[in-house]
């Protein structure tokens, strides 16, 4: 098992490195970093010309990602522009733990990612649970009835909750829940934000912030997660086990949750499993319609600045956490299957 | 047995993800810190000073620095009336206010040499930084020391690199800025609205041999203003709080910046009553967020306007440009007013005459706008020999086809317009060939094949300013400034060269007298007006919305937050 573990680690090294080359490559098209620094006023050629120099974006694509990769500390670079190197870079490259410094903000992008990334997996964590707790009960409930009007209701409420545009969701609930209700003077929900400024960084106020987006995360994920269960449950209640157990008298309640709900789960856990490492990188739809400053917003942000840094830095961040958790399933599965060996 | 392992350890690893997500959010949860020992000044101890209320301004998108010399973002810009005052500010009329200052220097007052070179500012005396360090003159010949320097990655080094010779402190409330050349935007350009604190940086400066990185370039909690910076959570919000070191005392305890990219969510956190001072609205947004009653929405110009500039560069231009029969015709073949009417709203944007119209006292009163006159449009381009000689709809000269290249950005507003125009020209034989670029292509120099320096296009649309409320724009129009292979740096991408505005445009950036100033502004707005080389489409202020909960907001279109300090709650 250790040697396997060992194996894939090893393996996942070449892979990330390959991934950071197509991401690099794919960073060269997001457009000009420098031309967007002058937000309303365009900024001067010359000013142009200079930031390129010192920021090292005026050296082949290739040069700049060896400078990302490994640093420039142990060569010498032009600043002042007389075309002669003269001072010390001052990056150490990704390999030594220096994720670099966004061209906008000029903030390590690890400090930034570390800012966000609190933001984001508290949000997601809680929209997950919700997702995992409800998708369970709704897809459940509806194959113990299936055809029912319960399960009619549910089908149909999933059809409509699938089909709704995130931002249409988000901005349907905040006009109603947040503007609304406080307009017929109805207990309401604020609008955007983590907390009231006059109210302070409370833990209820944290939740009462959480509420709308959790729900624009959730609404649309249980339509389709609550689906799936049903049907993969409704397979497995109609199994010759399931019925055996039935006819040797076992209660129901036992029979659904002993026997069939851990084969109905198993392929739905595949699929949360699936979502965990993108937890890391946010929704962006949701965060900034509700000004959650999570990880969405920060890529959002950045791209629309071209500041591959921090771009480069998410991406590979979600790359690295898709890595480690696809060798955890892995692992996990090969414990629980006595069929898979890990040799 | 196996399977309910399978499921515990699924179930472990999910629950495991999501309290590791609980437990990194923790620092999000803490109370809040309102003791501020941390950044409240150290010095004084404020005899129990009456701040009350929070004023909540949306952002709608984030700063990227708080430093002066890393950011040109208009979002970071505002902030510095809270926390770093500069040597004046403007008030709502545009008009200069002494903040670090004691006087605004002029020749009168000696503050001006006769030859417009040496500018004496003279600094009040009892300036504090919010720590209790004196704001000396020394401060600001640091700050020229650290815009200059080699060593930091500044975004831009104007006007200092071109037009300042040296920034010298005589004394401590003496400080004397060398011209290289008479520079008339020297008001709005030299430290109006920042000063570095050299006591903190310098050793920063000294000891990594740049300010670059500096910890006070993203928490400036020494600053100069009646607020003091106080805490940045990115992407969530930016706190100030009351400085009682400032000249001004405020009224309010605290600033709360939220930062909401959402139009659609902004617009609710208005009409909700959540947020006190909303940004960059829209005119279709007046009616709806005026609708409860307790929302005001107020115009401010900060100098924009939306206008056409016409190529008449005879290198790159279509031919029919250089005759300016036919750039009036385009003038009066295009109905303005009910474009303005149908997708903006006329009241706030109506249509303008010359590039200074949202920058009074430099816009001409005594021009009128060209009407809309397809006829007189159509008896024009007759005159001027483009006629639809073989019956294809369009105007046509020695086989030309009058097909303009008419060009803006991908902004929606703007397509929209285009797609009206194009329909208006067509009625009096003239073809468009629409083209959008993203910003940062349309904005581009020369050698990075920017459309509109390498004058690809007959007409660009954009709207502009000058260094409002200063109206200098002359690099736009200077024969000398033309752009092209050799001159790829030139700023004046329609090609315009016309000797007496060249003359004009020079001796306005000399002249320091501003009713002089204003006279000459009307006469090059007079030969802009005759030669058609620009064409208002409408005026372009920012809108912003006032709850009546924040009280003696004076909205300024050079610094929107003057008069932060007077700003308070309603009881």
């Amino acid at each position: 098992m250790t040697t396997y573990i060992l194996r894939r680690l090893a393996q996942a090294i070449p892979q990330l490195f390959i991934i950071s080359i197509i991401l690099f490559t794919l960073m060269q098209g997001f457009g000009d970093p420098v031309a967007t620094l002058g937000a309303r006023t365009p900024p001067k050629a010359e000013d142009k010309e200079r930031l390129r120099r010192m920021l090292g974006l005026d050296q082949p694509a290739y040069v700049q990602y060896l400078t990302w990769l490994v640093g420039n500390d142990w060569q010498k670079i032009d600043m002042d522009g007389d075309g002669i190197p003269e001072t010390n870079g001052r990056r150490k490259g990704i390999l030594r733990g220096d994720w670099s410094n966004s061209l906008v903000t000029r903030r390590p992008v690890l400090e930034m990612i570390g800012d966000r990334l609190p933001n984001t997996l508290i949000l997601m964590g809680a929209a997950e649970i919700v997702i995992i707790i409800f998708s369970l009960a709704l897809g459940l409930y509806s194959a113990l009835r299936p055809y029912s009007l319960f399960d009619n209701l549910v089908t149909g409420l999933s059809f409509i909750g699938y089909s709704m545009p995130v931002f249409w969701l988000a901005l349907m609930l905040m006009y109603i829940f947040a503007v609304n209700f406080r307009a017929w003077g109805l207990p309401y929900l604020p609008t955007v934000g983590m907390f009231d400024p006059e109210a302070g960084k409370t833990p209820a106020e944290l939740i009462r912030h959480m509420i709308l987006p959790v729900a624009t995360l959730s609404i649309i994920s249980i339509a389709g997660y609550s689906r799936f269960v049903r049907s993969s449950m409704l397979e497995v209640l109609s199994q010759d086990y399931v019925r055996t157990a039935r006819a040797k008298g076992v209660r129901t309640v036992y029979v659904v949750l002993r026997h069939a709900l851990p084969n109905a789960a198993l392929p739905f856990i595949t699929l949360i499993g699936l979502d965990i490492p993108f937890l890391l990188a946010g929704a962006i739809v949701t965060e900034r319609i509700f000004a959650w400053p999570g990880m969405g917003r920060l890529f959002l942000d950045h791209t629309s600045r071209a500041d591959f840094p921090v771009l480069m830095g998410i991406l590979m961040l979600v790359s690295i956490a898709v890595v480690i958790f696809q060798i955890i399933t892995d692992v996990v599965y090969s414990l629980v299957d006595p069929r898979i060996r890990l040799e | 047995m196996k399977r309910n392992l399978y499921l515990l350890l699924s179930l472990g690893v999910l629950a495991s993800m999501i309290l590791s997500a609980c437990g990194g959010a923790a620092p999000a949860t803490e109370p809040p810190d309102i003791s501020g020992d941390a950044t409240e000044p150290a010095v004084t101890e404020p005899a129990a000073p009456a701040f009350s209320g929070t004023a909540t301004i949306t952002f709608t998108q984030e700063p990227d620095n708080l430093n002066y010399l890393y950011t040109e973002m208009w979002f970071s810009q505002i902030t510095r009336d809270f926390w770093n005052k500069g040597l004046w500010s403007y008030d709502e009329d545009n008009k200069p206010v002494p903040e670090i200052a004691a006087e605004i220097p002029s020749v009168e007052n000696g503050g001006l040499s006769e030859d417009g070179k040496t500018i004496t500012i003279k600094l009040r005396d009892d300036v504090a930084w919010s720590d209790g360090e004196p704001v000396t003159a020394e401060d600001f010949a640091f700050s020229f020391e650290m815009v200059m320097s080699d060593a930091n990655v500044v975004l831009t080094r104007y006007p200092f690199d071109e037009y300042v010779e040296s920034v010298t402190a005589e004394d401590a409330t003496t400080l004397i800025v060398q011209l290289k050349e008479p520079f008339a935007p020297w008001l709005t350009t030299i430290f109006d609205d920042w000063v570095l604190p050299k006591h903190i940086l310098q050793p920063v400066f000294e000891a990594e041999g740049t300010i670059d990185n500096a910890e006070w370039n993203k928490a400036p909690t020494v600053g100069v203003g009646p607020f003091v910076f106080s805490e940045w959570e990115s992407g969530s919000h930016i706190i100030f709080k009351a400085n009682p070191n400032w000249i001004r005392p405020p009224k309010l305890e605290q600033v709360f910046i939220r930062i909401v990219p959402d139009d659609a969510a902004q617009e609710a956190a208005i009409i909700a009553g959540d947020t006190d001072i909303g940004v960059f609205l829209s005119s279709d947004q007046i009616e709806k967020l005026e609708a409860g009653g307790d929302v005001d929405v107020v115009a401010v110009s900060s100098g924009y306007s939306e206008g056409w500039f016409p190529n008449v560069n005879p290198d790159t231009a279509h031919p029919a440009m250089l005759d300016v029969r036919v750039r009036k015709a385009l003038a009066l073949a295009t109905d303005r007013f009910t474009i303005v009417k149908d997708l903006l709203v006329q009241e706030v944007n109506p249509v303008n005459v010359t590039f200074w119209d949202g920058a009074e006292p430099y816009n001409n009163p005594a021009l009128e706008p060209y009407p809309y006159d397809p006829e007189e449009a159509k008896r024009l381009l007759d005159e001027a020999g483009w006629v639809d000689s073989n019956g294809d709809g369009t105007r046509d000269k020695d086989g030309v086809e009058l097909v303009l290249r008419y060009i803006t950005n991908d902004r929606e507003l703007r397509k929209n317009v285009q797609a009206v125009v194009q329909q208006q020209w067509s009625l009096v034989g003239i073809g468009a060939e629409l083209q959008n670029y993203s910003s940062d292509v349309f904005w581009n120099g020369y050698n990075d094949g920017g459309p509109q320096s390498q004058g690809l296009y007959d007409i660009a649309q954009y709207s502009s300013v000058g260094f409002f409320p200063d109206p200098e724009i002359s690099y736009n129009w200077l024969c000398d400034a033309i752009s092209s292979a050799d001159n790829p740096d030139g700023g004046n991408w329609q090609g315009v060269c016309i000797e007496e505005l060249d003359a004009l445009l020079k001796e306005q950036a000399e002249t320091l007298d501003i009713n002089k100033r204003i006279d000459l502004y009307h006469q090059i707005s007079q030969i802009l007006y005759d030669e058609v080389l620009y064409i208002g489409i409408w005026l372009d202020p920012d809108l912003w919305s006032i709850n009546d909960h924040l009280q003696n907001v004076k909205l300024s279109g050079a610094a929107p937050f003057w008069n932060a300090h007077e700003w308070e709650v309603a009881k």
